[in-house]
């Protein structure tokens, strides 16, 4: 196990010795020039978008590609800020975030560490019955009078309870308990550990690591997540903030009720404010919790 | 005998009932999984016959099948229907097209940071190329929008070099490519890191006999890096053949408009839209649903195949 998990950041082992190519040459310049240009045409939406978002409206309609700031206002986040629906939505998202995230780790580390011990009645059976899910399932039209039969309709907890657990997720998690010793337990037991033991105090603190990775990938999933909002939920002040964010696109903000415009506020301008709005806080967190996010997915791809 | 037979019979059931004492606890975990599976996974699966009825949601699936049952005309409906084979079709080259195009993406993006011998360069590059991943949709959405509209930052860098401006988003191969190109940007570094950390495991050993024969770095990548990458790359494709006719429904459903239906419609939003925009009874919309599943399936199946016979690591 400790082979694979190869982090990223250990990677260029590459000989440095005595060959020619070893040296700083033409190709590395090459390297070099290609990745800065890719990551700068990653890094530029957000930029111009930024910019936008604290431009007046006489500078965008002059330039729409801003490259540097001019007469900056900050009228476009001043009315985003006002707006009550996107605070209802952020109020909403912020639930599913806790309670959803709990809701689903819980579900999806029992099932994975369950799945992960040796043959235990029935182990197949669930196996198999995750297994067929993978390859077939009956599609959206089904499953929409499913939610409707269980009178999920206009809920919260339609945003929650389906995605109790997460296949891909649940797999990560087992494939990781699997590749604790399994003398742990032998020894637990011997020492006179029960079932329950076991698993809290013994596997529990060891998965912590994929248990984090877990997580994030649970809480992105609810933090973006606005397709159940849009099918199942009808009232708005149950929309998360991706589905009022997406609405406020698509309407064009000035349209949306809620938005207080002013004479110094504009359409794209209150897009863009309300687009950083819903992102800021993950760039704030991403670079310190990235090697979380490919640790799963290497372990994951390589194991399962 | 038959005191052999029942004591083997009653021995069986008492091993039966230690292995079911002995795993309690373990059984206790696993039955939400077995309730949430069967829930929310297979039930959708018997709702599959609602495909063979002019469904009536009053009624119910049961209901439908005893009152209305329509046997395999919702089929005949679609398949004489020259828009469902204009979806399919959009389907298949979108799907495909991102696959090939997603693959390649990921395989140089991961080429280049492996050769970059900057370390702390590389780090930085690649927190940024992994972020747009964690995006959703209605966000990037909003970015292709703002820059391709027809007053857009696009359109204003053509026009100052004295071009006429185009309307990106409602011109159908200007919207495809807009639809691949979108998806490079947000997958492309995330995509690349199963290929890196592929890459990392490769002995150094064989890169050090390359050296002393003499290789350039070209051919270290093409002899050695490739090759060795090759089962990850094919696993990886087997993986996401079962999703050709999806597509990304999310993608093109918060970037798309009645006017490039001709081209970027696909079966998902196909689906949604008859479903919950024009009325269309549940029972067509399901069947659709149904074809795709069967499809898609097919499709896993027998790409597998090919890759067994081939000498390939297969899936299933």
């Amino acid at each position: 196990m400790k082979k694979n998990h190869v982090s990223i950041e250990r990677l260029p082992l590459r000989p440095r010795g005595k060959s020619a190519n070893a040296r700083f040459g033409k190709l590395d310049i090459v390297l070099f020039i290609i990745l800065l240009v890719y990551a700068i045409i990653i890094i530029f939406p957000f930029y111009n978008a930024f910019l936008i978002s604290v431009s007046p409206e006489y500078v965008y309609n002059e330039t729409p590609l801003l490259l540097w700031p001019r007469d900056l206002t900050i009228a476009s986040y001043t009315s985003v800020f006002q707006n009550e629906n996107l605070w209802s939505g952020f109020r909403i998202t912020m639930v599913l975030l806790v309670l959803g995230t709990a809701y689903q780790m819980f579900f999806t580390i029992i099932t994975g560490y369950a799945l992960s011990r040796s043959n235990w009645f029935g182990k197949n059976f669930l196996m198999n019955m995750i297994l067929v899910t993978m390859f077939f399932g009956g599609g959206l039209i089904p499953y929409y009078y499913l939610i409707t039969s269980l009178n999920l309709h206009d809920k919260i907890w339609v945003m929650i309870i389906p995605g109790a657990i997460d296949t891909f997720n649940m797999l990560l998690m087992r494939n990781y308990f699997q590749s604790l010793p399994k003398e742990l337990e032998e020894s637990a037991r011997i020492d006179g550990a029960n079932d329950i033991q076991i698993f809290v105090k013994v596997y529990l603190p060891l998965a912590l690591p994929m248990i984090a990775t877990v997580g994030l990938f649970f809480a992105v999933g609810n933090w973006n997540s606005w397709y159940n909002a849009m099918l199942f939920i009808k009232t708005p002040s149950l929309w998360p903030l991706q589905f009022v964010l997406r609405n406020l696109i698509i309407t064009g903000s000035s349209n949306i009720e809620g938005t207080i415009t002013s004479p110094e506020t504009y359409s794209q301008g209150l897009v863009m404010a309300s687009i950083f709005f819903t992102i800021v806080p993950m760039m704030c967190f991403y670079p310190f919790l990235q090697r979380f996010f490919i640790k799963g997915i290497v372990v994951g791809a390589i194991k399962g | 005998m038959d005191n052999v037979l029942i004591a083997k019979k009653q021995s069986r059931a008492h091993d039966l009932k230690k292995k079911v004492g002995r795993s309690k606890f373990l059984i206790l975990l696993g039955l939400p999984a077995v309730a949430f599976y069967f829930i929310f996974c297979y039930i959708p699966m018997y709702g599959i016959l609602m495909a063979f009825t002019y469904y009536y949601p009053k009624r119910g699936i049961l209901g439908s099948l005893f009152t209305s049952f329509v046997g395999f005309k919702n089929f005949d409906t679609i398949f004489k229907d020259p828009y469902f084979w204009q979806v399919l079709g959009n389907t298949v080259f979108i799907g495909l097209g991102k696959i090939i195009i997603s693959f390649v993406a990921a395989l140089l993006v991961a080429l280049l940071l492996n050769e970059i011998r900057m370390r702390m360069f590389k780090k930085s590059v690649q927190i940024i190329v992994t972020f747009p991943h964690f995006l959703s949709w209605v966000v990037v959405a909003g970015f292709v929008n703002l820059f391709f509209v027809t007053d857009g930052a696009i359109n204003g860098v053509i026009q100052l070099f004295g071009g006429q401006p185009i309307d990106f988003l409602r011109n159908g191969p200007f919207f495809i490519t807009l639809l691949f190109g979108s998806d490079i940007w947000k997958e492309a570094g995330w995509g690349s890191i199963i290929y890196l950390a592929t890459m990392a495991g490769i002995s150094p050993e064989l890169y050090e006999a390359a050296d002393i024969d003499g290789a350039t770095r070209l051919q270290k990548i093409w002899h050695i890096t490739l090759p060795s990458i090759r089962p990850t790359a094919i696993l990886l494709l087997i993986l996401s053949v079962g999703g050709i006719l999806s597509a990304g429904f999310d993608q093109i459903f918060n970037l798309y408009n009645p006017l490039v239906y001709n081209v970027a419609d696909i079966l998902d939003t196909y689906i949604y839209r008859s479903q919950f925009n024009d009325n269309v009874n549940a029972g067509v919309t399901t069947a659709i649903g149904l074809f795709k599943s069967v499809v898609s399936f097919i499709l896993v199946l027998s790409v597998d195949r090919i890759a067994k016979l081939s000498g390939e690591r297969g899936i299933i």
